[in-house]
């Protein structure tokens, strides 16, 4: 009986501790105010073509996972994550917008994040989604992975 | 052969006493009223039975969930998670909601959409996985399309054709994946 009670208690303290640790992986996250949300955001706007853990294909849609903080570390990427069509053509709102990039950011790549990475904020995100980017996308993403690798 | 002569001559002079030209008219008239009015007869149709213009194929029963929670005959363009489809529906073509028909490979590129379930009135998100590799299954056509946008915004516009990222780019028909749900209306 005391062996089964002290089971009990084992497990239910496993269970606090695994239920604390998803609350704190989904609630603080840098610049992402609604992390739920965000993430509902990313399965209906993104999720489609990038699939759902980010891995995409390297046809037509490029993979997030282990890659897209990368691109805040060269010259014009940062700006190049806020202006890319999908990003910034999106139904979203601003502030929508800026928490989901936020997100992708610390959920696919957080080991790649800069150190003094700040996050975007909604007002970055508006302004940059004014410019978006057409047919220069292409070779614009080209040159930035090319510098990535130098 | 006389006798042949003469079998013949009979009957075609008993035709001659019998008929008329005018009889001939009527009868040949008769005849073609006649079967113009054949199709509008009361002939049972597998197909009519549902009294729906969405039913696709002849004879098809309705295909439940059984769970109170997910209401509806997935055969038919009504069932709720539909409402924001373009395709042919798998269940009608040897697949099911969730699956794709033998045969063919899921897209995993996809069009992503919410629905609301009439049991609880809740949004969810729903994965529109097209199945590819055979051509047009062309059962139960169903077109919604909520939340569709216009092909400028190309992650939430359904009239692409979704099979990308597949062996092949021929499409067969369209599932409706139930993958989450929504929090808040975009």
């Amino acid at each position: 009986m005391k062996l089964a009670e002290t089971l009990i208690v084992c497990a239910a303290g496993l269970l606090a501790v695994s239920a604390a640790a998803a609350g704190k992986a989904d609630s603080h996250i840098p610049g992402v105010a609604k992390p739920e949300r965000a993430h509902s955001d990313y399965i209906l706007k993104c999720q489609g073509c990038h699939r759902p853990d980010g891995s995409g294909d390297t046809v037509s849609n490029p993979p997030l996972n282990g890659m897209v903080a990368k691109f805040l570390s060269v010259p014009g990427g940062r700006e190049f994550l806020g202006r890319v069509p999908g990003v910034a053509s999106v139904n979203l709102s601003d502030e929508r917008l800026a928490d989901v990039l936020n997100w992708t950011l610390y959920k696919f790549d957080e080991a790649n994040l800069p150190a003094d990475f700040k996050p975007y904020s909604p007002s970055e995100i508006g302004h940059l989604r004014q410019v978006p980017l057409r047919t220069e996308r292409a070779a614009l993403r080209q040159s930035i992975v090319d510098q990535m690798q130098e | 052969m006389a006798d042949w002569d003469k079998l013949t001559e009979k009957l075609t002079r008993g035709v001659a006493r019998t008929s008329s030209r005018r009889s001939m008219l009527a009868w040949l008239g008769g005849a073609v009223t006649g079967a113009a009015l054949i199709p509008v007869l009361p002939v049972s149709r597998a197909y009519a039975s549902s009294g729906d213009p969405h039913a696709g194929s002849p004879g098809r029963g309705p295909v439940t969930s059984g769970n109170l929670q997910d209401p509806g005959d997935r055969t038919q363009c009504d069932y709720w998670r539909y409402c924001a489809i373009d395709g042919f529906l798998c269940t009608c073509c040897g697949g099911t909601v969730s699956s794709c028909p033998p045969g063919t490979e899921m897209s995993p590129i996809t069009w992503i959409g919410t629905c609301t379930n009439p049991a609880d009135g809740r949004a969810y998100i729903i994965s529109y996985n097209d199945c590819c590799g055979t051509s047009s299954c062309g059962h139960c056509l169903c077109n919604r399309n909520e939340g569709d946008r216009p092909p400028l915004r190309p992650q939430s516009n359904n009239d692409y054709n979704w099979c990308l990222g597949t062996e092949s780019s021929v499409y067969n028909c369209s599932t409706a994946v139930l993958i989450g749900v929504a929090v808040e209306p975009s």
